[in-house]
């Protein structure tokens, strides 16, 4: 669920084998589904929802301990109810952190990486700036030299999944229904199912939202935000929450600068005034320009976790 | 997100055996990434049928607040890109408005 946006329903997400898309998807999905759907209702119960905490808010309590309670002691019958229930009143200070829970859980994905001495990669984008064919060309230029696994996050499809099993991956795709964003306890579950091995890459490709993702941790080493220069160049300061929490920024489709308003410098500059220690990679996965850079910059980060510089 | 408070506040009330809770604040801060009106939307239209169907839901809002790193002023952070309003220097460190989180239950 969504703070952000209000999306997404509890335990709706779907966990897909790419080979078993049809038999699974369906499956498991459209029951799940179907059950949450009782959300149209929910629009319905909106305004009696409010009313219920204002008058809740007022009557009951206000209202029952400044009169009920000493005034009308004798008067039993009417204040009884109430009456019982206010000694037991109690204000309990919790000051808990509402992500608390996910940050947990992202922690236990963490640690269940350090263990396994698996690179995670959370992949950040709005939806089109190319996280996938990235992926597909990651794949295919290092599969023979690194295991290579990809959790796939969309609303819907398993066609992402696919597209990444054809590369030569492994890979579990992950459908949020009508959620924006993966967390980490479908990530969690994701692993349960997914067999990562050791010493190997695992691609969080994340649903393509610059908004929510960015507020949940998912366990990753590093967060990777791509943009393309079809986007904009204000992209950073119009989401500065995903800008502000990646390590690499990937500028993508390089090959359409020249017929683009793209300004990469500037991009660049807004993204660093957020984000100080954010890296950049110009690329283009369609031309192959600058993934070299790219896949430099991976397999820097397999170095340190795969096999840590440790004495 | 909502989902998530509503679950901690079960939590919490089945931790100390509540028959209900009556209130519960929440703090929101300005620069918490939370965007206050969408989550109070939320929460109302999901505490339906839960442990807070019946409660007063208070969110307080928190403002930023910044501290320059270069002339170390102190001052209201409305984005998290601000520059010191004094010395016009920037980046400044954000030391207040990230939170988010449930401050206290009122329970039954």
């Amino acid at each position: 669920m969504c703070e952000t946006c209000g999306c997404g329903k509890p335990g709706e997400f779907s966990i897909h084998h790419p080979d078993h898309d049809h038999g699974h998807s369906h499956n498991h999905e459209p029951d799940h589904g179907h059950s949450h759907e009782h959300d149209h209702e929910h629009e319905h119960e909106h305004d009696h929802d409010h009313k219920h905490l204002q008058d809740h808010e007022h009557d009951p309590w206000h209202n029952q301990e400044h009169f009920h309670d000493h005034e009308q002691n004798n008067d039993h019958d009417h204040s009884h109810n109430h009456s019982h229930d206010q000694p037991h009143k109690r204000v309990i200070d919790l000051n808990i952190d509402i992500l608390s829970d996910n940050n947990r859980l992202a922690q236990l994905n963490r640690r269940f990486f350090e263990g396994r001495k698996v690179l995670c990669l959370n992949l950040v984008s709005s939806p089109g700036s190319g996280k996938t064919s990235i992926l597909e060309k990651t794949i295919l230029a290092l599969k023979s030299s690194h295991k290579m696994f990809v959790i796939e996050g969309d609303q819907q499809t398993i066609l992402d999944a696919n597209r990444i099993e054809k590369a030569g991956a492994p890979a579990l795709q992950i459908n949020t229904g009508s959620g924006c964003h993966l967390d980490a306890r479908m990530v969690e579950s994701a692993l349960k199912k997914l067999d990562v091995e050791a010493d190997s890459v695992l691609f969080i490709e994340n649903v393509g939202n610059l908004v929510c993702p960015a507020l949940f941790d998912l366990g990753e080493q590093k967060r990777v935000v791509v943009i393309s220069v079809t986007e904009g160049d204000d992209k950073p300061l119009k989401y500065p929450y995903m800008f502000q929490s990646s390590h690499l920024c990937i500028i993508n489709k390089s090959d359409l600068l020249p017929y683009v308003d793209f300004n990469t410098e500037e991009t660049i500059k807004h993204a660093r005034s957020l984000n100080p220690a954010l890296e950049f990679l110009i690329v283009s996965a369609k031309t192959g320009e600058g993934m070299d850079l790219w896949f430099d910059w991976l397999i820097r980060q397999t170095g340190s976790v795969i096999s840590p510089a440790e004495t | 997100m909502a989902v998530e408070v509503i679950n901690l506040a079960e939590r919490e009330a089945d931790k100390i055996m509540a028959r209900s809770i009556q209130e519960i604040t929440i703090e929101v801060g300005d620069l918490s990434g939370v965007e206050a009106d969408a989550f109070e939307s939320a929460m109302m239209l999901l505490v339906k049928d839960s442990i807070l169907d019946k409660a007063l839901i208070s969110i307080i809002r928190t403002h930023g607040k910044g501290k320059c790193n270069s002339c170390n002023h102190e001052f209201e952070m409305n984005q998290r890109m601000a520059t010191c309003p004094l010395c016009q220097a920037f980046p400044s460190e954000i030391n207040g408005g990230r939170e988010f989180r449930v401050l206290s239950l009122v329970i039954e």
